[in-house]
């Protein structure tokens, strides 16, 4: 059933790989904006422990969300290799705190694997897909799926 | 989009305007303002508005527009007296006029059934007056491109024999700029001229520059045409119907078919156009002609007096008055993409960030406040301060033009429901982000509409309680605490709380034995699913009123409050965040935060001695100020920065006015001093936050937040509240 799918979406994808919490990531690299480094954040009040708080980029405000902690690993202790990686979500820009950039990945996009029924909830909602490199796993992060839900503002 | 389209746009924007000026300015005369001008922007208001839909070719606008313009031209020539029966009318005629636009901008047409109506009464209106003028006859006034608004130059021709059959006219024609913009063309018009009859025409290239001075996109041209034909002169200007906001033409008979208009008794073209351009020497000639009207065979009009400001050429002749003053002109505004004023706005911000570091860093420097360098960096402030509030007030905009709508909103309501109102608008002119005036229309709207159906009686029932038989609402704006509050009040019957609460217990929204104070039984009306009219009416009451506009109020990040006096009415309390604005601000510490508390909701900032600060409860405390009590607010355990509580008499204690809970005292670890901080929006990026209003940057490039002070002292009862309450219905 899906296999016309496939073969019709048959143009390379590239993706920004990274670390957090042990483990190997990436997001679509048209989703990335930047790739700074980690600076200290302002805390925000009554917010969920993954969001770290929000940081001055250029004049805007951005949030920056622990990606381990989000995915339920322990949390990522900020140090001066420490990355933040600003993505892109609809209109709004978001800010990983991972480990490390580890690589850009260029795929076909048979490559990408269902993720399979693990136990794990967050690893369930927010990994799209997983993809094998050489003997590396790569998952894919939904990063459409990483903000809380928006309360209040469903207008 | 295409071009077309754009101009579209363009021409419903203006028409937005125009339908603004024009209530506005009904409504000045409908108060009892007798200035002449008024009528005249009236009528000029419906007469562009005819001109714009023409060249669409909106034809049932065009044609409602033109018996509309009919009236007020008698208006406007005295012919119509205008009473204050007419006022009501014309008032329902813009109404009229609205919809119809409103519904060309859908693609539609007006509704039929109210036109004719409509169109009846303005004729019978018309046809009523002391006398009938085709509106041909009259002078036109007209708004050039600039906004400058010319009069009249009104021509006094000699008295003419009898016209022989075949007339000659001379016609000149010169187009503006604009004209070609337009997709129009010269030769076109001056084509279709030639069918009426035969023609001369002659090009007047006079104002065709030297090469180098040549800008293309100008219209240097202009052309005289002589037509010999047995035409009337509305025939003539008929072909300039549509172009003629974009060209000025003249249009004379020529007493002596042999006789050219430089020789014969005629009015000297060149000359009157000469004398006119040399009333605007600035001015490029062809950029902004101005516009000349001739009214041939009446010569008992009176004439506009001469000023010496124009140099007329024939003074026994010709009488010219020039443009009035440049009052007019500064009115003009220009269009901008707001992405622009956004991308300025943002980098505004910057500059003051980075001037913020600059004077941090040369601070750091050792370099005295006095030196060269200090002095230089206090300029750079001011300057940069300036530059800010300049560039904050471009984008910000008066609630007038959502207010304006208003009007005739209270008009349909009252007249739907049959009860008199009378609408009093304040703090028209506080200004607010656009971003905010475009969503508080929908929550202003509901609330009018509550508090003329729900709120005010009946004139009988008004009567038998002693009150005047003409309800009163009032709309109002002011800027409080940070905010922009928005006042919508009535005289009416109040809250009938009896009736709520029964409402609310009928809907199971209460339990029949809740306590409830006064305050909490107002604010069941905010409850989804609640309505006090009996009778399910059009104009309220469908159950889906106050829930609505708090909803989408509280999407704006605002609030919502009512409080009402039974008898003497209701009045709701709307208060928005100003989304984009500067704010003076008082820098605080805060368990190790830096925090941004709006100047404006600060009474007095003050280290209370130990002996102020008195227990309350299990972990509440009050502060003795004046023979006052008032809560103490630790800001920290509020927001969750730290579970220990400060001791108010070791930090600092901030008075604030908050709208929920009265006066508060929030306590702080330390305060830095004041500044002006730009205000940069957490939802663009994330979602509103508790208590906090919004995020800026400071000096050193670290966010801090701002607080939100009344969300934080409603947060501050709550948590104790919810911990109280049960054990106080297990009491009861």
């Amino acid at each position: 059933m899906n296999q016309p799918a496939i073969t019709v979406a048959n143009e390379r994808r590239e993706l920004t790989s990274f670390w957090a919490g042990d483990q190997e990531y990436c997001v679509d690299i048209m989703s990335v904006r930047e790739i700074r480094g980690w600076s200290a954040a302002t805390p925000l009040p009554q917010s969920p422990s993954y969001m770290r708080g929000v940081i001055n980029l250029r004049g805007a405000v951005l949030p920056i969300m622990d990606l381990a902690e989000r995915l339920d690993l322990p949390p990522t202790e900020p140090s001066e290799r420490s990355v933040i990686i600003v993505v892109q979500v609809g209109e709004r820009l978001v800010g990983l705190l991972v480990d490390a950039v580890s690589d850009i990945l260029s795929i076909n996009p048979e490559q990408i694997q269902p993720t399979p029924d693990v136990g794990c909830d967050q690893a369930k909602a927010f990994v799209r897909g997983l993809i094998t490199i050489d003997d590396r796993m790569v998952s894919e992060i939904a990063v459409e799926r990483l903000l809380p839900e928006l309360e209040g503002l469903a207008a | 989009m295409d071009e077309l389209e754009e101009i579209k746009v363009t021409f419903f924007q203006e028409c937005d305007e125009l339908l603004g000026d024009l209530e506005s300015g009904l409504l000045s005369i409908d108060a009892g303002d007798t200035e002449p001008e008024l009528v005249n922007a009236i009528f000029r208001a419906v007469h562009s508005v005819k001109g714009g839909a023409g060249a669409f070719g909106l034809e049932a606008l065009v044609r409602f527009a033109h018996v509309f313009e009919t009236l007020l031209d008698n208006v406007r020539s005295g012919k119509t007296p205008l009473e204050s029966d007419l006022v009501k009318v014309l008032l329902r005629a813009a109404d009229v006029l609205a919809d119809h636009v409103a519904a060309a901008k859908l693609g539609g047409e007006g509704d039929a059934a109210a036109t004719t109506a409509m169109v009846e009464e303005l004729e019978a209106w018309t046809s009523g007056g002391p006398g009938l003028a085709p509106p041909a006859l009259q002078a036109d006034v007209q708004p050039n491109e600039d906004g400058i608004v010319f009069k009249p130059v009104t021509l006094t021709l000699p008295e003419f024999e009898d016209a022989p059959k075949e007339q000659v006219w001379i016609i000149t024609f010169q187009p503006m700029d604009a004209l070609y913009a337009r997709a129009n063309e010269a030769g076109l018009l001056i084509r279709e001229i030639e069918r009426l009859g035969k023609v001369e025409v002659e090009l007047l290239d006079d104002a065709l520059p030297v090469f180098d001075n040549l800008e293309p996109e100008t219209a240097y041209f202009a052309w005289k045409v002589r037509l010999k034909a047995d035409v009337t002169e509305e025939k003539i200007r008929e072909v300039f119907e549509f172009v003629e906001d974009h060209c000025s033409t003249t249009i004379v008979r020529e007493t002596s078919p042999t006789a050219l208009a430089e020789t014969g008794p005629g009015p000297d073209i060149a000359a009157i156009l000469a004398a006119a351009q040399a009333a605007y020497p600035e001015a490029s000639p062809p950029l902004t002609p101005p516009r000349i009207e001739t009214v041939a065979a009446e010569p008992d009009l009176p004439a506009e007096p001469a000023t010496s400001a124009v140099a007329v050429a024939q003074p026994t002749s010709l009488r010219a008055s020039p443009a009035p003053p440049a009052e007019k002109a500064n009115q003009a505004t220009i269009r901008v993409d707001p992405e622009r004023i956004d991308k300025l706005i943002d980098l505004v911000g910057e500059l003051v960030i980075n001037q913020a570091m600059l004077a941090q860093r040369v601070a750091g420097h050792g370099f005295a406040a006095s030196s060269d360098v200090g002095r230089g960096l206090d300029e750079l402030e001011q300057l940069t301060r300036d530059i800010q509030d300049s560039v904050m007030a471009i984008r910000a905009q008066p609630v007038k033009s959502v207010f304006q709508r208003m009007p005739r909103l209270v008009r349909e309501i009252a007249g739907l429901t049959g009860k008199q109102v009378r609408l009093v608008t304040d703090g028209e002119n506080t200004e607010v982000d656009k971003t905010v005036i475009e969503r508080i229309s929908e929550p202003i709207t509901h609330m009018l509409r509550n508090a003329i159906d729900h709120g005010l009686e009946t004139a009988e029932d008004r009567a038998a309680a002693g009150k005047p038989s003409e309800g009163t609402v009032r709309l109002a704006a002011l800027h409080r605490g940070g905010r922009i509050v928005i006042e919508v009040g009535d005289d009416g019957r109040g809250i009938n709380r009896p009736r709520v609460r029964q409402i609310a217990i009928d809907r199971g929204l209460i339990a029949a034995d809740a306590q409830l104070t006064d305050e909490e039984v107002d604010n069941l009306i905010f409850l989804p699913g609640f309505s006090t009219a009996s009778q399910v009416s059009d104009i309220s009451g469908r159950g889906v009123g106050m829930d609505v506009v708090r909803k989408s109020v509280q999407g704006l990040g605002g609030r919502i409050s009512i409080s009402s006096r039974p008898g003497l009415g209701s009045n709701f309390t709307l208060s928005l965040p100003l989304t984009l604005a500067v704010l003076d601000g008082m820098v605080i510490d805060v368990a190790g935060q830096t925090l941004v508390v709006p100047l404006t909701a600060i009474v007095e900032s003050l280290r209370p001695a130990a002996s102020e600060v008195k227990k309350l409860g299990v972990q509440g405390g009050v502060l003795a100020v004046r023979d006052a009590y008032v809560p103490l607010v630790d800001i920290g355990r509020v927001l969750g920065f730290q579970s220990a509580e400060i001791n108010p008499a070791e930090g600092v204690v901030l008075l604030v006015d908050s709208e929920v809970g009265g006066r508060a005292a929030l306590v702080a670890d330390s305060i830095h001093g004041q500044r002006q901080v730009v205000i940069k929006s957490l939802e663009s990026n994330y979602q509103q936050v508790p208590g906090i209003a919004a995020a800026t940057i400071l000096g050193d490039g670290r966010v801090a937040l701002i607080l939100d002070v009344d969300a934080l002292v409603a947060m501050s009862k709550r948590e104790p509240l919810r911990m109280h309450e049960p054990s106080i219905q297990a009491a009861e």
